[in-house]
């Protein structure tokens, strides 16, 4: 090895630490200034929640909540999550309720389904109904009382109004008609759903998660208790993209959308430059192609870091330095 | 307008506690001396209004279901954690709520221990289930700790770590994606909401 080599090894592996954050800055933000179209694998635990939820289109019988456990902090995973579920059950004609949990999160129900709504012709208490915030501490009743009448469990929504009386409760009572529990969060809230809605009353449960907490998740989506799970940018990423190809298309077979198919999404890919697509509704795609050059980027940092490393313990003997 | 006016600011708090990157300096102390006083300040008056009043206020003095006193003291002593002499009787809450976690043990063990459990005997019939099998058994021997890891038994205890690493290694790649989407969605907020660049 020469010594310009080691040299320039061991000014790497001293370097300052800010030269490092410059580099992630620009990796971010070329991407999003810049954007093309890298193409959105579907993956199976997304595709499963899409699929789920569909399956209730245009029926009055069934109902999806979404329960946000999270604040603003989590926010550019977690949104454009729950902006495409309720894009989904918007387009496909699916009543979907909100419940969050802590005291921030409520601006952010609100936030997500004014974003959604702007494009749709629906309204709260006959095609959506947001439950509100409710206090942590009445989680395990509410998740029970659930399970038997929710109008008696939730009472009033985030307006104030006798839920019992709402247009939207017709023919749902329970966890039975409101078959699908999507939980957003930051924590491992979504195991209390499986072991209370689930564990009891057999309600599906599905979790949309930050990357960080995915792993945590795993093992519940491995054994069945998680029917699906949105892991972090990428899993809005996908599902973004299945509301693209599958719900928001409009033809003359197909005029609100059209069935699922694996050929369709595997072959198709929808591109995010222009504006065809809203900026909201890809939001999370244009964010993964900055994840995928930054990912790329410290891949690159680590083998660097590794040879460098290598190399100056070789200089010293092969020591640990 | 008011739109405008948030998001300058919104940005200037985001340039804010981005500047610790530099260094420590008043700007970032004063992003984050705002942050908490304003989730407090936004918290009360939301607890207050979804909490105190449906649950506390309407039902006694309102609906006159006076067995509600009781719930109430109950939870208003939490606030003689602050007294050295009174701290005691902070517990019984807690008691109370530790109460309501037990009822929830025989759900939580059928769903955490059992149903978990079940998936993991699963008959051997490819490679994923064998790797579920050597996985669970190797990494199982290493957190038995009656018998020293050396020998034979060393070198199964060995497998264990090995699955341990590569699971902490996912997790913490894991980590990695997540830290960086929240830079993103802090980038996409600057450039896309605030400067109009991102279409």
């Amino acid at each position: 090895m020469n010594k310009k080599t080691i040299k320039f090894f061991d000014k790497i592996q001293n370097i300052d630490r800010r030269y490092i954050y410059i580099v992630v800055a620009l990796a971010i933000i070329f991407p999003l200034l810049i954007p093309f179209n890298s193409p959105t694998y579907v993956t199976k635990p997304t595709e499963d929640i899409y699929k789920k939820i569909d399956s209730f289109s245009g029926d009055k019988s069934k109902a999806v909540l979404l329960s946000f456990t999270h604040d603003a902090s989590t926010m550019p995973e977690l949104f454009p999550m729950e902006v495409s579920v309720l894009r989904h059950c918007f387009e496909r004609d699916i009543k979907v309720f909100t419940i969050c949990w802590i005291p921030a999160a409520a601006p952010l129900v609100d936030y997500a389904i004014n974003t959604a709504k702007e494009d749709f012709d629906v309204q709260s208490g006959i095609d959506y109904c947001n439950f509100g915030y409710k206090p942590y501490a009445l989680r395990l009743p509410i998740m029970l009382g659930m399970g038997d009448d929710i109008a008696k469990a939730v009472e009033t929504d985030s307006q104030g109004r006798k839920i019992e009386n709402l247009e939207i409760m017709q023919d749902i009572k329970n966890y039975d008609d409101m078959n699908l529990v999507v939980d957003f969060a930051a924590s491992g809230s979504a195991i209390q759903w499986i072991t209370y809605a689930r564990a009891k009353f057999g309600a599906n449960i599905a979790a949309g998660v930050t990357a960080v907490m995915v792993a945590d998740n795993y093992p519940y989506l491995q054994t069945g208790q998680l029917m699906g799970m949105f892991r972090g940018l990428k899993g809005a990423a996908e599902y973004e993209k299945l509301v693209d190809v599958f719900a928001s298309y409009k033809s003359e077979d197909h005029p609100h959308g059209r069935p699922f198919s694996k050929e369709i999404i595997d072959q198709t890919r929808v591109a995010i430059t222009g504006d065809a697509v809203p900026y909201k509704y890809k939001k999370a795609r244009i964010g993964m192609n900055a994840q995928s050059v930054a990912h790329i980027m410290m891949i690159f940092f680590i083998l660097i870091g590794n040879i460098g490393y290598f190399i100056t313990r070789k200089k010293v003997g092969g020591k640990h330095v | 307008m008011f739109e405008t006016v948030s998001k300058i600011v919104a940005a200037f708090l985001t340039l804010s506690i981005f500047s610790f990157l530099y260094k420590d300096n008043p700007f970032y102390k004063f992003a984050e001396a705002l942050l908490v006083g304003v989730s407090m300040g936004y918290a009360i008056p939301l607890v207050y209004e979804n909490v105190f009043l449906p649950y506390v206020y309407t039902p006694i003095f309102l609906s006159h279901k006076f067995i509600i006193i009781i719930p109430a003291i109950l939870g208003s002593l939490y606030m003689f954690r602050f007294s050295k002499n009174l701290g005691w009787l902070a517990r019984y809450p807690i008691v109370f709520g530790m109460g309501i976690v037990g009822m929830g043990v025989p759900m939580s063990i059928h769903s955490s221990v059992l149903v978990q459990m079940r998936s993991a005997m699963l008959p051997i019939d490819g490679i994923n289930t064998a790797l579920i099998f050597i996985g669970t058994v190797t990494i199982l021997l290493y957190f038995f700790f009656s018998k020293a890891h050396k020998g034979i038994y060393g070198k199964f205890t060995n497998v264990g770590v090995w699955f341990m690493m590569i699971g902490f290694g996912a997790s913490f790649g894991y980590t990695v994606m997540a830290r960086v989407s929240l830079l993103i969605g802090r980038i996409q907020f600057l450039l896309g909401d605030c400067l109009g660049l991102i279409k």
